[in-house]
């Protein structure tokens, strides 16, 4: 349905280098397909490259008609280049839609786009537009549309605006706007994007949440005020921490398929308790995100449950502008101190796997294995003895959420277990994120990235918006710049190894685990499968007859 | 009487007044602002982002002036902003400028303002929301007072009985148990479909649906109110008032049936129903009433609780979402309706407790 295979590049040199590597062992086919399809191809000829039919991308295709509800956040809409939830995304997606989505499998399909490519060394991106898509206000979808969306998402003077961070080098930096000569509409259906410096991040930037294409004169507007969007479906009521409402809008010819009727997102508040009551009175047929014992208890009263393993994580991070996390042998102390395996038990309940204290998953293609590292109690006490600090207090702050809570408490258990003194606190969540950037030590909530080097790039590079550890490393930095410039994933995955390392010699911060996330709807929801990155395009859904 | 009344209004705008400037006080600490500015702007602002966002929505001025501004008796801010070259203000509708707007616009001019969390007109979503809490209350009073009455004067007509030992043990037992402990164990009892009773009926074939009743009265919002989605959070409610409005009741039907007069009708040989429903009665509902107007402020907090407990996004629910989320306006008009509610309630129990006993004389 999104893809045109024949539009699509049928191959690129770079994507038959991955072919050869994933035969020989050194890609997985998820990290293949994620590295092949940004290239340009389409999800069937990437498969055809390495000799295996298309099974998972596949969907099916659920009959007509039927309304849908979904338990999930209903916070207030705004200009979609400043969404900082997924839930913002997932209600306009049925209005707004992506150049590119990212599918669960690793993954990526045009859905605005029909093709795209990129040259040889990754400095210019061609975009090709789906021929035939209208405005649902009668206008044509056009190159201009897509020049003015990379135009605004560019425009890194506007406040909050998180897309100027992912277009890179297409930020001038003096000026805070695209760059001269960046965005190119060479005619109405093509667009070229030329990049000072090679990214191979362009398009998982294009297919993340505040992504929306919006129309050309609409830009930096709340969607809900004006309503154009490409998309099969239109807001029919927007009530913010209640309900939102879409249904399909008759007005509008859709060049895609659509299937349900109406949509409901349930606002339920932030207690699982509550979704599950409300879920057991029968007021909704799919979970947002299920989380801890609630996995097994809505599997007990008979629901489908989809699972989908993540870069997601919680970093227990310290801030290296605060004493005493300032000095390098208290963090590497704590390191020690703490067993990962552990954490992973008691603060998940063992749903995902064991993390090695640096912010690169085994899923992502550059991800180089590097040797344990050692729990020693003993020698941990006796290093922060060393450092002069086996007196200091450490005061670990956390959201009072089931993940926060329930993980940092096993982070000072085992803290306390090698002799440490360790106060917890726990704040609601209106509190804790005023001053996330600058606790001295807390657990932040990260969320999967497609390749490994983007979440390097927004919270470990010194001096960006989002570095929370306050870690500043020339040598990273250095390395960094030359990882985004790697495309071949084996190459990469060199320099990646130092990068890892480094952030384990310098203790940046205690990532204990790499988490599954769960999903859960009513049987006869179809294509309702959890999404690495919560994704949910309610244009797929349906039910089942 | 007209005085009084007038002289109670009064009362109820001073503490209006004293009490929006406590809360204006409290939500414009810096710290609350902050947070505004993040759950409006963006959740992971820097510091620099946030003073500037501040400033550019109108939170920059000093205190007083925006109280005075949310009044009504100062003019509203405006300013130019510099890159579109348009105007911004309080009282300015997008694309406005500052000539073509009403220089003030606060409560005096009947403008309650904007409420950011729910990102509309803070006019438009009290009614709502009230009308909501209103059919919660209904019912609950509909159960509470009833009952409660029953209660009490079958415990205080023979004072020590067992009779009245048993139900003073449960009056005593249910106003002891706060709405989040009753809530929380009627969800567990009732409205699971495996824990409870729930799973036994349902396997005898007893009940139609997975639940006895259900955890949430989402549905009495859109679908209209049901035995089965209302009885839980109505219970919960009626059931931590009923016992203290019983226990007041008991207290005074036993203080009369200890009187003089209900002596004499005794002696007279007056039967003993006739003596509890034509003598005693009237006298014994004096005290009862005025803790049944006290219920309402009580029903106020109470309602926060089970509001949220049970989904259903009445008055006390857009409270708790107001202050988490620091919603300047919306908790003001909050207040207004409180206080409101509070004095309201105490007027018609002072003026009622007129009519029940004349004795009693307003000056």
């Amino acid at each position: 349905m999104l893809n045109t295979p024949e539009t699509h590049l049928a191959t690129h040199p770079a994507a038959e280098m991955y072919a050869a590597e994933y035969k020989a062992g050194q890609l997985s086919r998820r990290e293949f397909m994620v590295r092949a399809t940004a290239l340009g191809l389409s999800a069937t000829a990437a498969y055809g490259l390495i000799g295996l039919k298309p099974a998972l991308a596949q969907r099916a295709t659920p009959p007509m008609g039927g309304s849908l509800r979904i338990q999930q956040g209903v916070l207030a809409l705004k200009d979609p280049r400043t969404y900082d939830w997924s839930e913002m995304g997932n209600v306009t997606r049925g209005l707004l839609e992506y150049l590119i989505e990212y599918n669960r499998d690793g993954s990526f399909s045009g859905v605005l786009l029909e093709s795209w490519e990129s040259n040889a060394d990754v400095t210019q991106y061609t975009l090709r537009l789906r021929p035939g898509v209208t405005w649902n206000n009668g206008d044509a979808f056009t190159a201009e549309d897509v020049a003015a969306n990379f135009r605004g998402w560019c425009d890194s003077t506007v406040e909050g605006n998180s897309m100027a961070a992912r277009m890179g080098g297409l930020v001038d930096a003096e000026t805070g706007q695209a760059r001269e000569g960046g965005i190119v509409v060479v005619d109405d259906l093509t667009v070229q994007i030329n990049l000072p410096a090679p990214d191979i991040t362009l398009v998982p930037g294009m297919a993340d949440y505040p992504a929306a294409i919006q129309h050309r004169d609409l830009i930096g507007t709340n969607p809900l005020d004006h309503g154009v969007g490409t998309g099969a479906y239109r807001i029919a009521d927007y009530q913010v921490g209640i309900a939102a409402r879409l249904e399909k809008n008759p007005d509008h010819t859709y060049w895609g398929e659509a299937y349900l009727d109406d949509v409901t997102f349930v606002d339920l508040g932030t207690d699982p308790a509550a979704w599950f009551a409300a879920a057991e009175a029968g007021e909704f047929d799919m979970t947002y995100q299920t989380v801890g014992e609630f996995v097994d208890l809505f599997a007990a009263v008979g629901w489908e449950q989809s699972d989908v393993t993540t870069g997601a994580t919680l970093a227990v991070r310290f801030n290296q502008l605060n004493a005493p996390y300032d000095n390098v042998e208290v963090r590497r102390a704590i390191l020690e101190a703490v067993d990962l395996s552990v954490v992973l038990e008691l603060g998940i309940n063992g749903q995902g796997t064991v993390g090695e204290n640096h912010h690169v998953c085994p899923i992502h293609p550059e991800y180089a294995e590097l040797p344990p590292m050692a729990v020693d109690k003993d020698a941990a006490m006796a290093r922060l003895e060393a450092a002069g600090q086996a007196d200091a207090n450490f005061t670990l702050i956390s959201l009072d959420d089931g993940l926060g809570r329930f993980t940092c408490d096993a982070v000072a258990a085992q803290m306390r277990d090698a002799g440490m003194t360790v106060t917890r606190e726990v704040l609601p969540g209106s509190t804790f994120w005023n001053d996330w950037l600058n606790y001295p030590f807390s657990a932040t909530e990260w969320n999967h990235r497609e390749l490994g080097v983007q979440i390097l790039n927004l919270a470990y590079r010194s001096g960006v918006a989002w570095n929370e550890t306050a870690f500043a490393n020339a040598e990273f930095d250095t390395l960094l710049d030359q990882a985004n410039g790697i495309q071949d994933a084996a190459a990469r995955r060199e320099v990646m190894a130092r990068l890892q390392q480094i952030m384990q010699e310098e203790a940046v911060t205690i990532i204990p685990y790499w988490r599954s996330l769960f999903r859960h709807y009513r049987p006869g929801v179809v294509n309702a499968d959890m999404h690495p990155k919560f994704e949910i395009n309610i244009h797929h859904l349906g039910l089942s007859a | 009487m007209a005085l009084f009344v007038l002289r109670r209004l009064g009362v109820m705008l001073l503490t209006a007044l004293c009490l929006t400037f406590v809360v204006f006080f409290l939500t414009n600490l810096a710290p609350n602002l902050e947070k505004l500015a993040k759950t409006q702007g963006n959740a992971r602002m820097s510091d620099a982002e946030v003073l500037s966002w501040l400033d550019r929505n109108g939170y920059g001025g000093p205190l007083l002036v925006r109280y005075g501004e949310w009044l009504g008796v100062m003019p509203g801010w405006t300013r130019l902003d510099e890159p579109t070259g348009e105007w911004r203000g309080r009282c300015l509708a997008p694309g406005q400028t500052p000539d073509e707007a009403p220089r003030r616009c606060g409560l005096l001019q009947g403008d309650f303002g904007f409420s950011t969390v729910s990102d509309a007109e803070v006019a438009a979503i009290i009614p709502e929301r009230l009308r909501l809490t209103g059919i919660l209350m209904f019912w609950a009073f509909a159960v509470m007072v009833p009952s409660a009455l029953l209660v009490g004067v079958l415990a205080g007509m023979r004072e020590g009985s067992r009779l009245d030992r048993a139900l003073s043990t449960v009056s005593i037992g249910s106003t002891a148990t706060p709405e989040y402990v009753s809530g929380v164990i009627f969800i567990v009892l009732l409205a699971s479909s495996t824990t409870g009773i729930s799973p036994l009926l349902s396997e005898l074939g007893w009940i139609e649906g997975r639940t006895l009743f259900l955890g949430s009265a989402r549905s009495a919002m859109d679908s209209g109110v049901t035995f089965w989605n209302f009885t839980l959070p109505v219970m919960t409610i009626a059931l931590y008032g009923m016992g203290y409005i019983a226990r007041m009741t008991r207290a005074s039907m036993a203080e009369v049936m200890t009187a003089q007069y209900i002596r004499t009708a005794r002696l007279k040989g007056v039967s003993f129903r006739n003596i509890v429903l034509k003598h005693a009665l009237r006298n014994a509902l004096i005290a009862p009433f005025t803790v049944i107007m006290l219920q309402f402020p009580w029903l106020l907090t109470g309602v926060v609780i089970v509001e949220t407990l049970f989904n259903y996004n009445g008055f006390g629910w857009t409270l708790v979402q107001a202050a988490s989320n620091n919603d300047i306006e919306l908790l003001l008009a909050c207040s207004i309706v409180a206080v409101f509610v509070v004095l309201v309630t105490q007027l018609i129990s002072d003026i009622g407790y007129v009519f029940l006993n004349p004795r009693i004389r307003i000056s």
